[in-house]
C-alpha cells in the first residue's frame, strides 16, 4: 500500500490542484493523506514523519515555491527522513531545473494530465530505495 | 546479526528512548506485519494510556473536537489515531481528519497519526489494538481513537476503548433514534456538538428521554469544538473517570474484553492467511475436511513459531 501525503505551504488558499490530485492518488489505491491549506515547511515536515509516508507532494501556486521547497527539503534532511518529494503548481519553466538539481523529483504545471501523475507517483515509489 | 535481527534492535531502543521516527516505523509495522508488530511490542514495557473513543457519524465534528481536546491537554502525552475508510473499490483512501488537527503537528507532546480502515466494517483499523499498543509502550498517557463517521452499527470501538464519548449533532432525529441500540449503546459519555445551533436544545431533551426509560444514566456535555466551549468540562470529566475506572474494576474489565478481542483479530488475521494458501485441489474435500485442514495447519504454524 503506498502511503502519500499531499501538503500545501504558504500562505495562498488555492486548494483546488492539491484535492484534485489527492483524489486522483486515492482513486488509483494509495492512500492519501491531505494536510489543508496555510501549512509551515515545520507542519508538513513533522507530519510526513509521523505518518511515515512514501512519498510527499507539495502544492504552492503562490510563487513562492523557492522558499518554502528548498526549506522542506532541509528540514527532511536535517531530520533524516529519506522522502521523496513532488511539487506541483504554477512553477515558472527556469524555476524547475533548479528545484529538480535542489533534490525534487518531479514538477507538475498546469495541464498534466492526472493518470500521469498516479502513474508516476506509483514508479517513483517503488523504485524509491528507502 | 542478520538485517531484520538490527532492524529489530534498533526499533527496540528507538521505542526506549522515544524517539517519534521510531514511533512511527512501529506503527507502519503494526499495518503492514500486525504478527511481527505483536512480537516485537511484546518485548517492550507498557505503560497503560486511557484510551479513549470519539465515535459518531460523518461530519459532526469528531476530528475537531478531538483537535479541541488536545488543545486542553498541554502537559499530557498524547496520541490521536484517526480513522478514515478505505475505498472498496481500489483500497484507496482519503485521510482528512488530520487537517483539523494540524495546529498540533509540531506539538512535542502530541502523536497524530491516519489510519485506513481497509476492509474492516466496524468503524476502526485491522491493526487499531496493535496501534494501540504501540502508544502504550511508548508511554503516552492518552490514546483517543477516532472512528471513521459511523452509522448505528459499526461499535468495534467499544472493544477497544477504556471510555466510549459519542459525538451527537444537532440533527440527529427523533426520539426512536435515540431509543435504538448500537451506537446510542455504547456511550459512556454523549456529547452535543455544535451546541450553538439552537436544536440542539430539542436533541438534549429527547436524549434525556430516551435515557429515563433505561437504568443506565450517561453524562451529557455540550460542546462546541471550533470555539472550544464546553471542552474542558469534558477533559475535566475525561480525567476523573479514568481515576474511577482505575479503582471500581470497570478499566480491567474493559482490558480483558480488549485481549479477547484482540487476540480474535490476530487469529482472524492467520486464519485468513492460511485460507489464501491452502490447497484446494484435493478431490472431494467437504466442510468438515476443510475445517480440519485449517485448524491443523494452524497448530502446526504456532509449533513452528515455539522452536
Amino acid at each position: 500500500m503506498i502511503k502519500v501525503m499531499i501538503a500545501k505551504p504558504g500562505l495562498d488558499g488555492h486548494d483546488r490542484g492539491a484535492k484534485v490530485v489527492a483524489r486522483t492518488l486515492r482513486d488509483a489505491g494509495m492512500e492519501v493523506i491531505y494536510t489543508g491549506i496555510r501549512q509551515t515547511p515545520e507542519q508538513i515536515v513533522q507530519s510526513a514523519i509521523d505518518e511515515d509516508v512514501d512519498i510527499l507532494g507539495i502544492s504552492i501556486l503562490s510563487g513562492a515555491h523557492m522558499k518554502l521547497v528548498p526549506k522542506i527539503l532541509e528540514l527532511l534532511r536535517e531530520k533524516k527522513a529519506s522522502v521523496p518529494v513532488f511539487v506541483g503548481g504554477i512553477i515558472p519553466d527556469e524555476d524547475v531545473d533548479k528545484l529538480k538539481e535542489m533534490g525534487v523529483i518531479e514538477v507538475y504545471g498546469p495541464g498534466t494530465s492526472t493518470s500521469e501523475i498516479s502513474e508516476q507517483v506509483k514508479s517513483f515509489v517503488e523504485h524509491s530505495d528507502t | 546479526m542478520s538485517n531484520i535481527q538490527t532492524h529489530e534492535y534498533e526499533l527496540l531502543k528507538g521505542m526506549e528512548k522515544r524517539e517519534r521516527r521510531i514511533l512511527a516505523k512501529v506503527l507502519s509495522l503494526c499495518e503492514s506485519d500486525p504478527g511481527k508488530a505483536n512480537i516485537l511490542l511484546g518485548k517492550l514495557p507498557k505503560s497503560t494510556a486511557h484510551i479513549v473513543g470519539m465515535t459518531g457519524s460523518p461530519g459532526i465534528g469528531k476530528s475537531t473536537l478531538v483537535n479541541a481536546i488536545l488543545n486542553e491537554m498541554p502537559e499530557r502525552r498524547v496520541a490521536a489515531i484517526a480513522v478514515d475508510p478505505s475505498s472498496p473499490f481500489t483500497g484507496g483512501a482519503l485521510l482528512g481528519d488530520r487537517v483539523r488537527m494540524q495546529s498540533h503537528a509540531t506539538s512535542e507532546n502530541i502523536f497524530i497519526r491516519s489510519f485506513a480502515s481497509r476492509g474492516s466494517l466496524g468503524g476502526l483499523s485491522p491493526s487499531i489494538y496493535e496501534a494501540c499498543n504501540a502508544f502504550e509502550s511508548f508511554g503516552m498517557n492518552y490514546v483517543i481513537v477516532e472512528t471513521v463517521g459511523v452509522g448505528q452499527s459499526e461499535v468495534d470501538i467499544v472493544n477497544v476503548a477504556d471510555t466510549v464519548v459519542v459525538a451527537l449533532s444537532p440533527d440527529n432525529g427523533d426520539e426512536i433514534q435515540m431509543m435504538k441500540a448500537g451506537l446510542m449503546e455504547i456511550a459512556d459519555m454523549f456529547v452535543i456538538n455544535k451546541f450553538d445551533n439552537p436544536k440542539s436544545q430539542i436533541l438534549l431533551s429527547r436524549l434525556r428521554a430516551a435515557m429515563a426509560m433505561g437504568r443506565k444514566e450517561i453524562p451529557i456535555y455540550l460542546t462546541n469544538a471550533l470555539t472550544g466551549e464546553g471542552v474542558s468540562d469534558l477533559v475535566k470529566a475525561l480525567n476523573e473517570r479514568f481515576l474511577t475506572i482505575s479503582s471500581n474494576g470497570v478499566l480491567k474489565k474493559r482490558r480483558k474484553n480488549r485481549l479477547i478481542h484482540h487476540a480474535q483479530s490476530t487469529l482472524k488475521r492467520e486464519l485468513d492467511f492460511l485460507i489464501e494458501k491452502i490447497d484446494l485441489e484435493e478431490e472431494g474435500i467437504d466442510l468438515d475436511g476443510l475445517r480440519r485442514k485449517l485448524i491443523h495447519a494452524l497448530c502446526w504454524n504456532h509449533s513452528e513459531s515455539r522452536k
